[in-house]
């Protein structure tokens, strides 16, 4: 089963890390979740279907048609902000390492609204995806 | 957690290979199955999924490799426990699809347990799965 751990809280808003996109669970509904799973399209089903605030995850190398970062396409189709960090700037499978070593990658538009963009550290893409969301109140 | 229904697309001697996008819907229902998923390997797919389910054999998705080779950190895990495992290249097939690793991918790694069942690196994921079902069953 997949751990989570809450980093941080601002407002009603909080940044929860977690090894794995399946411990996305509603009570996180509106939260920023960090994981360290590739963001691929079941991924971005499970950040929709859970409707996470926002979403980092990790691109697995990008690879064939893309499909490491499937993800932040979707998730730009229904406004959630998302972004990968690169597969050699942290450990996949180790949410942990996503949010302390990762490296900013790719951001989806949503994302790069509220001022997330590639070479960024995925901490401080949290902190800004924290505060956007908690400003936002919704 | 997730729930998706896993395509059985062989059973042999009370043995399956069976199809999944992602290692994280594993259950007990997999005891003896050999899974065939779109989730890379990773450090947390072993002891969170694979090896509590009583899983026989897994391939999945190398993600790039990555950071201190962590998208294929589990193979090593499951070889310490008896368990053939191998991975697809992340450009051969798309990551988070199981149908894609088992029809499209092409093995980039393999621990020992599945090397000595005839699995080797350039194999597709599909003759993979017969070689680690007709090895287990031996």
């Amino acid at each position: 089963m997949a751990g989570t751990t809450i980093i941080k809280q601002l407002g009603n808003r909080k940044i929860v890390v977690a090894d794995s996109a399946a411990g996305m669970d509603e009570k996180f509904k509106g939260d920023v979740f960090v994981d360290g799973s590739h963001c691929g399209q079941n991924v971005g089903e499970m950040t929709i279907h859970n409707k996470m605030g926002a979403m980092i995850g990790n691109d697995a190398g990008m690879g064939k048609n893309k499909a490491g970062i499937a993800a932040l396409k979707m998730c730009d189709e229904h406004g959630i902000p998302a972004a990968a960090v690169a597969a050699m700037s942290a450990k996949i499978g180790d949410g942990m390492s996503t949010y302390k070593d990762g490296q900013i990658s790719v951001a989806n538009e949503t994302a790069k609204k509220i001022g997330v963009s590639a070479g960024m550290s995925a901490k401080e893409a949290a902190d800004k995806l924290l505060e956007s969301l908690a400003k936002s109140g919704k | 957690m997730t729930h998706e229904i896993h395509k059985v697309v062989k059973e042999s001697g009370g043995l399956r290979i069976v199809i999944a996008d992602s290692a994280t819907s594993i259950s007990e229902a997999n005891k003896n199955d050999i899974v065939v998923d779109g989730s890379h390997c990773g450090a947390n797919i072993a002891p969170d999924y694979v090896l509590p389910n009583g899983v026989r054999g897994m391939i999945g998705n190398d993600a790039g490799i990555g950071m201190e080779n962590a998208g294929i950190a589990s193979l090593k895990t499951l070889a310490e426990h008896g368990i053939p495992a191998a991975a697809v290249s992340s450009m051969s097939a798309e990551i988070g699809i199981g149908p894609s690793t088992y029809n499209d991918g092409i093995i980039s790694t393999v621990n020992e347990v599945a090397k000595k069942m005839g699995v080797t690196t350039g194999m597709s994921a599909k003759e993979a799965a017969d070689k680690m079902l007709a090895g287990i069953s031996k």
